[in-house]
């Protein structure tokens, strides 16, 4: 959001637009005071990755948008391991070895190893999205890559390796251009049924060449048509059925980008939200059943304060208020704020970005991973939002942005205001590269979330949560019986004294990326867990009591207790 | 040093320029409007040393080519020179905006504000960057502020709406919007404003009601925003850029009471943006004060086939086809101007002007005359009553109305001597 009418109507935010400021990365550590320390580690943890767009100055328009990752512990060792999209050279490049995807085994210390080989995940397709669910129950994790050209699913054969099985599973969705994906329980049925967002339609001979004052640009998406999502039902025999049609999913066609599943309205369905590039945002309601209605409009998730559509991003949710809700993170395009919507119960969202800052330090970028995170263990969720421009030669016509830029984290003050503290939290706030994908986790098991941050053309940037805090916190892995394996879907609650906080397990979220299965609650001062309670899709509950913080446990489904893992 | 710097920036534009690629002829070309309009601000600066405004014209050349530090470089060496130039202060504070720095948008309009405290729309930019800074108890008044300027302003209400929304005063949000509304009937935003409030209030048939409204006029919005994208082209955009500064270097000339280049200028502002009705007019205006009605009168209508909801066409046609009386051409220009802006008092004055000339239905004249002055008590409003009072055989209410004239403008030379001559005939 920026101003009202300022793109359909053409009221102007004014004649020009505007700078980036940069900091030396020699004054950081004299800045550090926010209470939230992020380092850039990236050098020392052997990673090697480099992310290409496949472009060769063609400009065609999937460049822009690639892509996600992917947090999750492929070989269950208790470490969060890390998978890199990547893209794939398109009409006109020439490359030596192709590109591929990039899975680093988490060996602990902050030391990673390229497993790609031998995992057998290095898809050579055009990376744009990712989830990570079980999705055959089996107990490990199964990898869905929503691609530019046909999808791959990766069934994770629990020995460390993989296995392409897109074809007979039937997912490979043609040859659209992808987004973000999801797994969830569409119809609570126990197994993971799988959202495929499509962004537009694009091929090599319907490319749009364009220019802006003079300089080539890549073209804005509405010189594509929008086209609907897919939705896959699980048949719980390895195989999936397309019913995008008779969901009503396929009915809305759309420029999808980031996605994230989660109950909005607390009916004990998984909805879906879809942030869509230059249109209204959908927002899927589930009757239970597997059949969606489109409710964004109605729900006020569709707009901004304004009634403006935004060039939608990514999209994460999370109770930043801790009153017991799922609130919606977007963000957007240069010259429009970042949304925070907030959820008021009653099925209606309100755009609450100008009351709460949560917009801060935004409007000049283009925004795109990001994430409702706990950074400081102090029970409210910070906000982290990826940067960079998608023109690489922006600053020859609007030296008021550019196109490799600095990420912003706006810290949770506790009374539903954010302030942007990105100026005093650590060296790995100030690397300048142009970010898409955002994901978090504890990627040294010490308590405190940890983020990779995917760059376009570039390496990632690998963050250290090193923030002085000694709080408490709990990490909670669930383990479905009866449901899906991993609880996608399911909501958690944890009750420390005075402190109430919620969050659901989701698969795949943020810009198309995936991370956060372990779900994380900084408890502040609190050294003891009086509850847990876990709603599981289908509607059971489960309550376990007495839990020691500073520790990851494991609640499965119809337990009492909590396991330390 | 001011054209060397202009020296410096003229080569950045043309950098990466010099391909014989015939693909690549329009990147050439746009390197030469940039060029074009640089060179344009370069020899006003040297035509006119000791004018600060060159200066911002170049600023305004680099903020169009997205060379905004330049720009402000030279709007604050603009400001040195003449601390008044309100425009400049708003320039510099839509940069500051859209960087996402609203104290320092906010400091750039208090200094506009300074230099003319009516000036419409600045509150209303004020209250916008108050509103991102989340100083929402003083947005209110700025936004009050705005509608006091400017009482027919639908952004200023529907602003106050967005204000009161975020305040949870719902039913003072509604009354806003329904105003914005009433201002503007396809405000698309105020719809959205109000389903939103309406959603809130629980009133969930009258939420429907405006949602529905809204999704017709979004749907309306999105098929311009479609048709202006499909129409996108970066080369004429540019010539357009370029005949904005052509306009914006005639006026200069203008100033200086020169005519002769300021209507070469226009004519080359003309022929890079053809559908320019500001070029078009401010020509029309040079002809009409050359004496070549024929011609001011064809661009007028040029103009008004580019523009026909622009009421300054219809008000033009007006005046060139009375002067080469044809009086029902002028009418029926009038009376649409008339019809498009119903609350500017020019339509009604002119009008009543024709009737008044021509010798011809004197009470709708007086009747007309009387309908400007109170849509705008001005000086030229009074002027024209009296006149029609005078034609209606009201002496004593026709001086009383040429004196107002006189203590609104007592400056003006015509008005003066009508009333002392008025005076001496009584």
């Amino acid at each position: 959001m920026v101003f009202p009418g300022s793109r359909a109507s053409g009221i102007g935010t004014g004649p020009f637009l505007v700078v980036i400021l940069s900091f030396s990365c020699v004054l950081s550590h004299a800045r550090d005071s926010s209470g939230i320390i992020l380092r850039d580690v990236t050098k020392e943890t052997g990673i090697t990755f480099q992310h290409t767009d496949g472009s060769s100055g063609r400009r065609y328009v999937v460049e822009t948008v690639t892509a996600g990752l992917a947090l999750f512990d492929y070989d269950h060792d208790g470490d969060v391991d890390i998978y890199f999209l990547n893209g794939a050279p398109l009409k006109g490049t020439k490359v030596g070895a192709p590109p591929k995807n990039a899975l680093y085994r988490n060996e602990g210390g902050w030391k990673f190893t390229d497993v790609t080989e031998e995992a057998y995940v290095g898809d050579t397709g055009y990376g744009l999205g990712v989830a990570v669910g079980d999705y055959d129950n089996d107990g490990d994790s199964d990898v869905y890559l929503n691609n530019y050209g046909p999808n791959v699913l990766y069934r994770n054969n629990g020995d460390g390796t993989f296995t392409d099985v897109t074809k007979q599973a039937g997912v490979d969705n043609g040859f659209e251009v992808g987004a973000g994906t999801c797994f969830l329980d569409i119809d609570k049925d126990g197994d993971l049924d799988l959202y495929v967002s499509n962004y537009l339609e694009f091929s090599y001979d319907k490319h749009v060449s364009t220019a802006s004052a003079g300089f080539p640009v890549y073209a804005n998406p509405r010189f594509y048509a929008p086209v609907p999502d897919t939705l896959y039902r699980n048949n719980g025999d390895g195989t999936f059925t397309d019913i995008s049609k008779d969901s009503g999913v396929g009915a809305h066609a759309g420029w999808g980008m980031g996605i994230v599943c989660g109950d909005y309205d607390n009916d004990g369905d998984t909805d879906v939200f879809i942030g869509n590039d230059v249109a209204e945002n959908f927002l899927f309601a589930n009757d239970g059943t597997g059949k969606f209605e489109e409710v964004g409009l109605m729900a006020g998730f569709a707009y901004d304060l304004h009634g403006d559509e935004q060039g939608s991003m990514g999209v994460d949710c999370g109770d930043y208020d801790n009153d017991g809700l799922l609130d919606f993170f977007v963000t957007s395009y240069q010259s429009q704020l970042t949304t925070l919507y907030k959820n008021l119960g009653d099925g209606l969202f309100e755009d609450v970005t100008l009351t709460t800052g949560a917009g801060a330090a935004t409007l000049a970028y283009v925004t795109w991973g990001n994430s409702f995170v706990d950074f400081d263990n102090d029970g409210d969720r910070d906000i982290f939002v990826a940067c960079g421009h998608l023109q690489d030669n922006v600053e020859r016509y609007d030296d008021t942005t550019s196109y490799l830029t600095r990420n912003i984290l706006l810290m949770n003050t506790g009374d539903g205001k954010f302030v942007n503290i990105s100026d005093k939290s650590g060296d790995g706030m100030e690397v300048k590269l142009s970010s898409r994908g955002a994901a978090f986790d504890d990627l040294d098991n010490d308590g405190d979330v940890d983020g990779v941050v995917l760059n376009s053309r570039r390496e990632p940037t690998i963050l250290r949560n090193d923030s002085p805090s000694k709080r408490h916190w709990i990490q909670i892995c669930l383990q479905g019986t009866k449901t899906n394996r991993d609880g996608v879907g399911a909501r958690v609650e944890v009750v420390a004294g005075d402190l109430k906080l919620m969050d659901e397990v989701h698969s795949g979220r943020g810009y198309q990326s995936h991370y956060g299965m372990r779900l994380h609650f900084g408890l502040g001062n609190r050294s003891h867990v009086d509850r847990i309670e876990v709603r599981w899709i289908g509607g059971q509950v489960d309550v376990f009591e007495g839990v020691a913080a500073d520790q990851i446990v494991t609640l499965t489904e119809g337990g009492t207790k909590a396991k330390p893992r | 040093m001011t054209v060397l710097l202009c020296a410096a920036i003229l080569s950045t534009v043309v950098s990466g320029s010099s391909s014989n690629d015939s693909a690549l002829a329009p990147e050439r070309e746009t390197a030469a409007l940039k060029r074009e309009g640089l060179e344009l601000a370069e020899a006003l600066m040297k035509e006119f040393p000791d004018s600060e405004q060159p200066i911002v014209l170049l600023g305004n050349v680099c903020g169009r080519h997205g060379n905004t530090a330049k720009a402000i470089e030279f709007w604050n060496k603009a400001l040195q020179l003449n601390p008044k130039l309100a425009d400049v202060h708003n320039n510099i504070a839509w940069v500051a905006m859209g960087k996402g720095q609203y104290e320092d948008a906010i400091t750039q309009w208090q200094k506009a504000l300074d230099i003319n405290p009516q000036a419409p729309g600045v509150h209303k930019n004020v209250a916008l960057a108050l509103m991102a800074l989340g100083r929402h108890d003083e947005v209110i008044a700025e936004l009050q502020e705005e509608i006091r300027i400017s009482p027919q302003s639908s952004m200023g209400y529907f602003l106050l709406g967005q204000e009161y929304l975020q305040k949870k005063e719902y039913e003072e949000a509604k009354i806003s919007y329904e105003k914005a509304i009433s201002l503007q009937p396809n405000h698309t935003n105020a719809y959205y404003g109000l389903f939103t409030v309406c959603s809130r209030l629980k009133q969930p048939a009258e939420a429907r009601r405006h949602m529905a409204t809204f999704k017709r006029l979004k749907a309306e919005d999105m098929k311009i925003l479609k048709d202006r994208n499909s129409a996108f082209d970066d080369l004429v955009s540019v010539r357009r850029s370029l005949a904005e500064t052509y306009v914006e270097a005639q006026r200069l000339y203008q100033k200086r009471g020169n005519p002769q280049k300021a209507e070469e200028l226009l004519e080359r502002a003309i022929a890079l943006n053809p559908e320019n009705t500001d070029s078009l007019l401010e020509l029309a205006a040079l002809y009409l004060a050359s004496k070549r009605i024929p011609e001011a009168l064809q661009l007028s209508k040029r103009a008004s086939e580019v523009e026909p909801n622009n009421s300054i066409c219809h008000l033009n046609i007006g005046l060139c086809s009375a002067k080469l009386r044809r009086f029902a051409e002028a009418e029926q220009a009038f009376r649409k101007a008339i019809e498009l802006t119903p609350d500017s008092s020019s339509g009604y004055r002119e009008l009543a002007l024709l009737y008044l000339r021509a010798g011809r239905r004197f009470p709708d004249a007086r009747q007309l005359a009387e309908k400007a002055l109170e849509l705008e008590p001005i000086a030229v409003n009074y002027f024209v009553l009296s006149f029609a009072r005078d034609r209606n055989g009201d002496s004593p209410g026709a001086i009383s109305a040429l004196k107002r004239a006189v203590e609104l403008e007592p400056g003006n030379q015509l008005y003066r001597q009508t009333y002392e001559r008025i005076l001496q005939r009584k």
